[in-house]
């Protein structure tokens, strides 16, 4: 397995200490697909695609961030019923985790963020690059104003299609 | 401007995954990608169910589901409220959806290992588009439908392909002239037939256009890969996605391999080492295979919807004139006995370069254990055809006969042709063909409707071991 990049191990918001596997700490990596869904008070679910996620605490906790234009619903399903599943997958080889959790705190991205997610927008878009999407096609992606969710992790879950998906990992 | 789901065909082709979102009954939300969201009809959606995972038992608390979809050329999303219905465990929808997957498995070597279980369908409560997805808005969309000059275009396409279907005089020409129109009024411009032979199972490419090695007589299993899962089940098979196709199924296949040790190996793509799409058609009279004809281009969106439709009764076209061509009788009683006469130009008739003039010497080598003959150690061809080349061979050698009918060959035990159904034309195009690739110099042509000559500009050492 490649050792995971500097950003990661290094970065303002990521991780500072490995934890557990580095299987669990992939959904932190740049250049993936993150996604989020959310149910309201009658148990109706939403999606909503993401920008990036980041963890400060070995993924005790962590922040996903979601476009303000796209997300209204999601901000409006967590601040009902606070559930949130977040999943990170990386499209050259499936392998997807899904964290859930509650959500401790909801608010407008900071400026000195923005830089963040544009990294991993830019990552993302190198990616889709990859497979053959202009990159000025995949640039359009809205990512600012964001959202910044902060879900307290309650389980961590391998989704890597397969027989293993849907495991328990934490 | 409302939405229909026939407006968001290409979101539906599997070239970005989807995601799908439900919620168990006490209302822990899962959220999880899919490699395609079926359309079903202008009301319904169908997601594969492959592993029975927590999406799948989620939807037996809540039938509420949300699926997020992309069009491939524009990225906009659209997002859809669901409603689970059924999960179908056969039926036409299970059919269409269980072969893609199939023909993935088989072609990844994992056949029994990931498969349908089974085909859930939902009720589309809403669609829209995400606004706001994008910075820019997306252009219009362009639906891809038939318009009525496309539609008198494709006629005259078909009226084409019909017309040179029915003028083609021998199978040979059938085969070229075929993928010729293809090429020229679809621009199908990869494509390849494969006939079946009921005595081995096994489909064999029988004619192929715009690849730089033409294939001609590489073989496939009845139901391996992507080909022989079309073949196996008799339906067609259109991939739009193939290289997210393949690396879903390497994925699963790793996953899969971490479980439970190690997978047949994958069955090499014919054609195209890059190709992004695949369209292959069985070609079929009644319930009976006689092949399958299979196109590849490097855009994974080349082939369209309404070609399946379309391609299919040029199918049946192209298996009729086949099945009939192969079950023709043929012409002349007598086997042909011809002597040294000298074709025109610049071949050279096997009376001469057998006498030591001719510019260059073969050694064609027949091994009996492996049926096969070998042209100076390189694999020429095996079985039935390395039969007939040996025969013809050993008796031009022996007696400088270089006239042979089809009829001759039908009467010789020795070559274990089938007694009703013995593919004799396409076995000799085969031949044919794979000699004109590997050894040019030594070449089969049709001389009249039932028989062959053997034409030769080289000497030829027959060994047999």
């Amino acid at each position: 397995m490649a050792p995971l990049p500097k950003e990661i191990l290094n970065g303002p918001y990521c991780l500072a200490r490995v934890t557990t596997t580095e299987r669990v700490y992939r959904c932190l990596e740049p250049g993936l697909s993150v996604v989020v869904g959310s149910v309201d008070a009658h148990n109706i679910p939403s999606t909503c695609r993401a920008i990036a996620i980041s963890s400060a605490d070995g993924l005790a906790t962590v922040t996903v961030y979601v476009p303000v234009a796209t997300s209204q619903e999601t901000i409006q399903n967590v601040a009902t019923t606070k559930r949130l599943a977040i999943t990170a997958s990386n499209p050259p080889d499936h392998r997807t985790t899904q964290l859930k959790g509650t959500t401790i705190e909801a608010r407008l991205a900071r400026d000195d963020e923005h830089s963040f997610l544009r990294s991993r927008l830019d990552a993302f878009v190198d990616v889709l690059e990859k497979f053959g999407f202009p990159r000025g096609l995949a640039r359009r992606f809205a990512y600012w104003p964001a959202f910044a969710v902060t879900i307290r992790v309650d389980e961590i879950f391998e989704q890597t299609p397969g027989p293993q998906a849907g495991h328990r990992i934490r | 401007m409302t939405l229909r789901l026939s407006d968001l065909s290409r979101c539906f082709q599997g070239v970005l995954p989807s995601i799908v979102a439900t919620s168990d009954g006490s209302g822990v939300p899962n959220i999880t990608y899919v490699s395609q969201v079926f359309l079903v009809d202008d009301r319904h959606v169908a997601l594969s169910c492959q592993f029975f995972n927590k999406t799948r038992r989620n939807l037996d608390e809540n039938p509420a589901a949300c699926a997020e979809v992309l069009d491939p050329v524009t990225l906009q999303a659209y997002r859809l409220r669901l409603r689970f219905l059924r999960s179908e465990k056969s039926g036409p929808l299970f059919d269409a959806m269980t072969l893609r997957i199939d023909a993935i498995a088989s072609h990844t070597g994992m056949k029994g290992v990931f498969r349908l279980i089974a085909a859930d369908v939902f009720e589309v409560v809403s669609l829209s588009m995400v606004s706001g997805f994008l910075l820019e808005a997306p252009p219009p969309l362009d639906n891809d439908r038939i318009r009525l000059e496309g539609a008198r275009t494709e006629m005259r396409g078909l009226q084409w392909v019909s017309d040179r279907i029915n003028r083609a005089p021998d199978l040979e020409s059938l085969l070229a002239d075929v993928l010729e129109s293809l090429d020229e009024y679809f621009h199908f411009e990869h494509t390849s037939v494969l006939l079946f032979d009921e005595m081995n199972l096994r489909l064999t490419t029988m004619a192929s256009r715009g690849y730089g090695e033409s294939g001609i007589g590489a073989e496939v299993g009845l139901g391996e890969g992507l080909i022989g899962t079309v073949a196996r089940r008799r339906r067609l098979l259109r991939l739009t996605s193939l290289e997210a196709d393949l690396r879903y199924g390497r994925a699963i296949r790793r996953e899969a391999e971490n479980e439970t040790g190690l997978l047949p190996a994958e069955i090499p793509l014919p054609g195209l080492p890059d190709a992004q799409s695949v369209l292959a058609i069985p070609l079929t009279v009644g319930d009976r295979l006689i092949g399958v004809i299979a196109a590849e281009d490097r855009d994974p969106m080349h082939f369209s919807e309404w070609h399946e439709a379309y391609l299919e009764i040029i199918a049946n076209q192209i298996a009729l004139s086949l099945d009939r061509m192969l079950s023709r009788p043929d012409e002349g009683a007598e086997p042909a006995v011809g002597r040294a006469v000298a074709e025109p130009g610049r071949e050279r008739h096997v009376a001469t370069a057998s006498t030591g003039t001719a510019r260059c010497r073969h050694r064609v080598t027949y091994y009996c254990n492996d049926d096969a003959i070998f042209v100076d150690d390189e694999y020429l061809i095996r079985n039935i055809p390395a039969r007939i080349l040996r025969k013809v061979l050993n008796e031009w050698l022996r007696t400088g006969r270089t006239e042979f009918s089809n009829r001759e060959m039908r009467l010789d035990a020795s070559l274990g042709l089938p007694p009703v159904k013995d593919n004799l034309e396409s076995r000799l195009i085969l031949l044919k063909q794979r000699l004109k690739e590997k050894c040019p110099n030594l070449r089969l042509v049709s001389t009249a409707r039932g028989r062959f000559g053997l034409r030769a500009d080289a000497a030829i050492d027959l060994i047999e071991r």
